[in-house]
């Protein structure tokens, strides 16, 4: 492949390009431009611990877990959030509730947020609407293993960032059936 | 007892400028960052005090306070040398500035310029001798940290220090052809009476160039940006003083921002008029305040020096900084040419038009 480079024709420097070199134009165009904007002094910085920014509405921060009006946790151990998470960032172990084996919750749950992206997937995942995201994002800590948060850390913070509560599912619609709940009028399994 | 007292006298005088300019250089800290701020829409340090004034008192302090490591395999007499060996030129080239007008004043039955510590008749060759001491500083200190970055910024200072250098010194000559005296105090009484009269645009052969080849050469002499290369931050961490920690670190920041100082005073002197107004005489001894003149030169030569450190943070703002064979032909190439020919004309229009 033979390819002729040729070199660029050199436009011959008019007298007006002489000129502007010798006054230092583009130099005195740029001191311009950043004299105007010290003249016009208008900061979009913002004194970020004084000030901060407004969120968006739809701002996913911290991870949470949620609990009933009641204090119940809401989270039934399905591991859909673990199945969902792109980062493996959840770890669910679930167990049967003592006496009531129809009915499963989380013995323990674990977030490791070093890893988290906030994606919101698992949000997206739960059916009981068991993990919510806060608009908390101050999460800046001196040792990484306290990113590490277990269950009572997630249900402290969807406790002090959701202070309005959901009723139980079975009082919200009392004739439909739902996953993961007990009739009293049916009878127990025995354990 | 005679000698004595003109000694108290001098170390009153050298102890009052030193006053003076740690106080701009501490000023100066705080009034780049902030200028640097405002140009880039930002607001710079709020924190310390209202508005962030304080700001240099707290970095002072966290300076001293600071641990002062010397590398394994530094040099470690080069290495302590090196900021004192660039900080003292900075210093004392102060000592031949005349801030004010000359003037004699009557003090403990001997005579005493007040405005000037030294008013020795080389005063400008004296300034670039120890600017061009200043340079070994930066050189030492790069090559005694034993570090790659701290060499090459020192290798490159060197090389910019020694064209631009030459550069200075060429430009100034126009100006002492057409005062006649290497003294900063004759240079400056030469453009009394009024702005034609500096040597900016003081007939019988206008400055213009001169002045222009001064401002970009002590630009780089004082390793400022566009000429930053010898502590390019983006290339070479921060060059020479790379491996400088506490009040070492400390001295050679003053040391660089008293070189703008000293050269910012310079080009006032030699060009713009010095402490003199740009209108004949001043306006408080024409209305019979002789005696309170000195304030208004005064104000006039600290305004003038302060235009060229805005000039200087202007810059920055402003300027991406060069190549380094960019830097080297338009000091060889351009500046020198320019130079040279203004000394040429100079002589012949000096010599034909005598002032």
């Amino acid at each position: 492949m033979n390819v002729a480079i040729t070199a660029q024709p050199k436009r011959k420097p008019s007298f007006s390009d002489w000129l502007k070199t010798l006054t230092f134009y583009e130099l005195l165009v740029g001191m311009k431009a950043t004299l105007k904007h010290l003249l016009n002094y208008k900061p979009i910085t913002l004194q970020y611990p004084h000030e901060k920014r407004l969120l968006p509405e739809n701002y996913r921060g911290m991870l949470a877990l949620l609990r009933y009006d009641d204090g119940t946790e809401k989270c039934v151990g399905c591991d859909l959030c673990e199945a969902a998470c792109p980062s493996r960032v959840i770890r669910v172990v679930s167990g049967e509730v003592p006496g009531e084996p129809t009915k499963r919750y989380s013995k323990e749950y674990y977030m490791d947020m070093t890893r988290c992206l906030f994606c919101g997937l698992c949000v997206d995942a739960c059916p009981v609407d068991a993990l919510g995201m806060t608009r908390e994002f101050e999460w800046a800590v001196y040792d990484k293993r306290q990113l590490h948060l277990n269950k009572q850390q997630l249900l402290a913070i969807g406790d002090r960032a959701y202070p309005v509560r959901e009723k139980r599912l079975e009082l919200q619609h009392p004739n439909v059936a739902f996953f993961n709940v007990t009739f009293k009028h049916l009878p127990q399994k025995e354990n | 007892m005679e000698i004595g007292l003109r000694l108290a006298v001098s170390l009153a005088q050298i102890a009052a400028v030193m006053g003076v300019v740690m106080l701009t250089v501490m000023i100066l800290t705080l009034a780049e960052r902030k200028v640097l701020g405002w140009m880039q829409d930002r607001m710079g340090p709020m924190e310390v005090g209202p508005y962030g004034v304080l700001q240099p008192i707290a970095d002072g302090l966290k300076l001293f306070f600071k641990e002062d490591i010397i590398p394994a395999g530094a040099n470690k007499f080069l290495f302590t040398l090196a900021p004192i060996l660039a900080l003292v030129p900075a210093m004392i080239g102060f000592a031949v500035i005349p801030f004010g007008p000359t003037m004699t004043i009557e003090l403990f039955g001997m005579q005493v310029k007040p405005f000037v510590i030294s008013d020795i008749n080389i005063g400008i060759l004296y300034i670039l001798a120890f600017a061009s001491i200043g340079a070994y500083g930066i050189i030492l200190g790069g090559w005694s940290s034993n570090s790659k970055y701290s060499l090459l910024g020192g290798l490159r200072s060197a090389a910019q220090v020694i064209s631009y250098e030459l550069n200075v010194g060429l430009a100034i000559v126009g100006v002492i052809l057409l005062s006649g005296s290497l003294s900063l105090v004759k240079i400056t009484e030469a453009q009394a009476g009024g702005f034609w009269n500096w040597f900016i645009i003081a007939m019988p052969f206008p400055q213009i160039f001169a002045f222009v080849v001064y401002v970009i050469s002590s630009v780089a002499e004082t390793n400022r940006v566009p000429f930053d290369l010898p502590e390019a931050e983006s290339e070479l961490v921060a060059g020479f003083f790379t491996e400088y920690s506490g009040m070492r670190f400390a001295f050679f920041f003053i040391a660089e921002y008293a070189n703008m100082i000293l050269v910012s005073c310079v080009a006032a002197a030699l060009f713009l008029g010095g402490w003199n107004a740009p209108y004949p005489g001043t306006i408080l001894g024409h209305l019979g305040l002789d005696a309170l003149a000195w304030i208004e030169n005064v104000v006039w030569f600290a305004a003038k020096v302060y235009f060229f450190l805005f000039l200087f943070f202007w810059l920055r703002a402003t300027l991406p900084r060069l190549r380094y064979d960019q830097l080297m032909r338009f000091g060889w190439k351009v500046m020198l040419p320019i130079a040279l020919g203004n000394i040429v004309l100079t002589a012949i229009a000096a010599y034909f038009f005598p002032r």
